[in-house]
């Protein structure tokens, strides 16, 4: 009785697992589909592109996701904080331009000012989601209709202060001169900056997992995750992880948006409004609160967009919808959320 | 044989005997009786303009309340429903050779099915999962709705929009004698017919919560948990407020676009007007339904006319630039507002007198 119950049990494993396999499988081989209105040489080439803006999207959803997942907040303002960071980005790039270092200059010099571009960019996304988190969203936690409410009204105040600073009109930025350009690879046509944007992607979600994974502090993150009322027993401070890891998700969002100003060479006040539904999209695909997931949604977001756009270009966004819904319909929770 | 009532039947006849008695009916006839007088008390276009804006954005804002004060869910596309009714009209009369009656009752029919068939596609997909879900696919879906107004350019003109004209008596023009110094023209029939569109429509999310089902959603928002445990499938009432307060939106964005005969993405479709939405439905108070014309009428006032006093303000001091850019960016003072209505007046006007109503009995 007893070793059969578990045999049935051990069956039920194997065959759920193999469920989920085949779905991961089901889910790889889409992406093949594309082949079959494209030859090889264009699908390569999108899927530079699409992997790209996978990657961009990736820094604004992990930080929404992370946010979520821990501090149980949907925080609404990481638009504003995006457009914020991608406006003091170019602020720096503008600052760097009459040195020569930017559009003109060595390729050491293209670095140094793009990382200090990020740099700026995400030291001031960290110090605006410092003391958003500090003065308003404090005072709402436990409650997500309040929460949402109130960062509605923030990145509604936020983007009125862009305004007063730099503007209503549209800004030019500059493109750092050793990034500019493109190749053609075995016929594959790549631009520079979209590989510097998959490598700064893939750097972060490197970072971010060892963080995670290895460090004390991502420790008490994860264990936040599951139980911030045991953590907080433990003896943490853990109002004061929560505002770090606001700030961090600001300062991620501020470092996409410095990118994406780079990348479409402009910046206006409200870009973060259209990255905020990629970004709302990949982390309802992904599942709220995983890292891994929104990695992998983001992946899947940016391919499909491209893949999409070539064949009809407004209807690229609705796709994105469809695959939500799909996923939705399957998983519920999305692709790594938990049950 | 008679029956002793129950408690609901009982609160129910107590409120129809003194329905037409109360003090907030007779309140309910003079904000009627004043807004039909009104083009003619003061005739004035910026004038008759708010108060056509107000009764527009009082219903949209009582059918949004109908959702977030009365069932809890925070529904994003709410300004999309609203854009949706908004376009139908203006394109069929913008495409029609000669716009006629029938087209308008045609673009209010075909924005209530696709307002009804959308908002049940996002109920079915949301929330059976969570509240908060249905609040990330609406946002997402609304900016979605945006975007496409303003690529479509063959269909919607773009971010140009369209401006279109009203068929017959909603375009005659009179050049004969005044009245109280108002001009009898299309305008006018437009505001009559704003005005009792809305009244009914008012009228109808009244009932709607008065009824049977409005208590049932009262009480989801109280504890959906125990509302399950006496039995009520929850999500079914949850989709019949969605519906019913997004076709009213569609309803009311297609009075909107008839005021204004233009329409573009950004006027209808942006979520600036979410924001707005959100914010009157603050300051009138989540959960009352009139406190929809208090925050209407609030932010429509001080939106017509706040510029031009911190303009007027900024004229002081012409040579500081920061004063000037301050005085231009008259919505960082909206957002400022709804981020402190939230964090410490989050009952709303009519909310926090009740309370006090309340206190001293």
């Amino acid at each position: 009785m007893n070793t059969s119950s578990t045999l049935a049990l051990k069956n039920e494993t194997k065959t759920v697992n193999f469920k989920k396999y085949l779905l991961r499988g089901c889910i790889a081989g889409l992406f093949l589909l594309p082949l079959v209105w494209m030859d090889l040489q264009t699908y390569l080439t999108l899927m530079v592109a699409g992997l790209s803006l996978g990657m961009l999207i990736f820094l604004i959803a992990s930080g929404l996701t992370l946010i979520f997942g821990l501090m149980d907040v949907l925080n609404l303002a990481h638009a504003a904080f995006f457009a914020f960071g991608a406006y003091a980005g170019y602020s720096i790039l503008n600052l760097l331009n009459p040195l020569g270092w930017v559009e003109t200059g060595s390729f050491l010099q293209s670095i140094i000012s793009l990382g200090l571009a990020l740099l700026v960019a995400a030291l001031v996304g960290g110090i605006l989601g410092f003391i958003t988190e500090k003065l308003v969203i404090k005072k709402v936690y436990g409650d997500h209709l309040m929460q949402i409410l109130v960062t509605v009204g923030v990145s509604f105040v936020i983007v009125e202060i862009l305004k007063i600073i730099w503007g209503v009109n549209d800004e030019v930025v500059p493109m750092p001169m050793g990034f500019s350009g493109s190749s053609i690879v075995f016929g594959v046509f790549i631009e520079h900056f979209r590989v510097v944007a998959i490598v700064i992607g893939l750097m972060v979600y490197a970072g971010l997992q060892l963080i995670l994974k290895k460090t004390k502090i991502g420790i008490i993150v994860r264990a936040g995750v599951e139980n911030q009322e045991i953590v907080q027993a433990t003896g943490y401070n853990i109002s004061l992880i929560f505002t770090l890891i606001f700030a961090a998700g600001a300062a991620l969002a501020a470092v996409g948006g410095t990118m994406m100003g780079i990348f479409n060479q402009a910046v206006d006040p409200y870009m973060g409004d259209q990255f905020l539904i990629f970004a709302l999209i990949v982390v309802i695909i992904g599942g709220m609160g995983s890292v891994t997931g929104s990695f992998v949604g983001a992946i899947i977001v940016g391919l499909a967009f491209n893949y999409f756009a070539y064949l009809a270009p407004k209807l690229a966004l609705g796709v994105n919808f469809m695959i939500m819904a799909i996923i939705l319909l399957i998983r519920p929770k999305g692709l790594f959320g938990k049950d | 044989m008679t029956q002793t009532p129950t408690l609901v039947e009982k609160d129910r006849m107590d409120e129809r005997a003194k329905r037409f008695k109360s003090p907030t009916f007779n309140l309910q006839l003079a904000v009627i009786f004043i807004l039909a007088v009104a083009p003619f008390i003061i005739p004035s276009f910026t004038f008759m303009d708010v108060m056509a804006k107000i009764m527009i954005f009082a219903v949209v804002v009582a059918s949004f309340d109908l959702l977030l004060g009365y069932t809890g869910i925070l529904n994003f596309a709410h300004g999309m429903f609203f854009g949706v009714g908004a376009y139908s009209v203006a394109l069929i009369l913008y495409y029609s050779k000669s716009p006629g009656w029938h087209h308008i009752l045609l673009a209010a029919v075909i924005s209530l099915v696709i307002s009804i068939v959308l908002s049940l596609v996002i109920s079915f997909f949301s929330l059976r999962v969570k509240a908060i879900f249905f609040a990330m696919l609406t946002l997402a879906l609304a900016e979605f709705a945006h975007i496409l107004a303003v690529q479509w350019t063959s269909l919607t003109g773009g971010e140009d929009g369209i401006s279109f004209v009203l068929p017959g008596i909603f375009n005659f023009s009179w050049s004969g004698p005044t009245f109280f110094g108002t001009q009898m023209n299309g305008r006018l029939m437009v505001y009559y017919l704003i005005l009792v569109c809305a009244v009914f429509l008012f009228a109808g999310l009244v009932r709607f919560v008065r009824s049977p089902l409005g208590r049932v959603l009262k009480s989801i928002r109280e504890n959906e948990q125990r509302t399950v445990a006496l039995g009520f499938k929850t999500f079914g009432y949850q989709i019949y407020a969605i519906v019913f307060s997004a076709a009213i939106s569609s309803l009311s964005g297609i009075l909107f676009a008839m005021w204004i005969c233009y329409v573009n993405p950004d006027s209808v479709f942006h979520t600036a007007i979410m924001v707005n939405i959100l914010l009157m439905v603050l300051i009138g108070g989540m959960g009352t339904l009139y406190g929809a014309m208090i925050g209407a009428a609030f932010l429509i006032v001080t939106e017509t006319w706040l510029p031009s006093i911190l303009k007027a303000g900024a004229s002081f001091a012409p040579d500081v630039a920061i004063i000037q850019n301050l005085s231009d960016r008259w919505q960082l003072y909206f957002g400022i507002l709804f981020v402190l209505v939230v964090m410490f007046f989050p009952k709303g006007v009519i909310g926090t007198i009740r309370a006090m109503l309340g206190q001293k009995k």
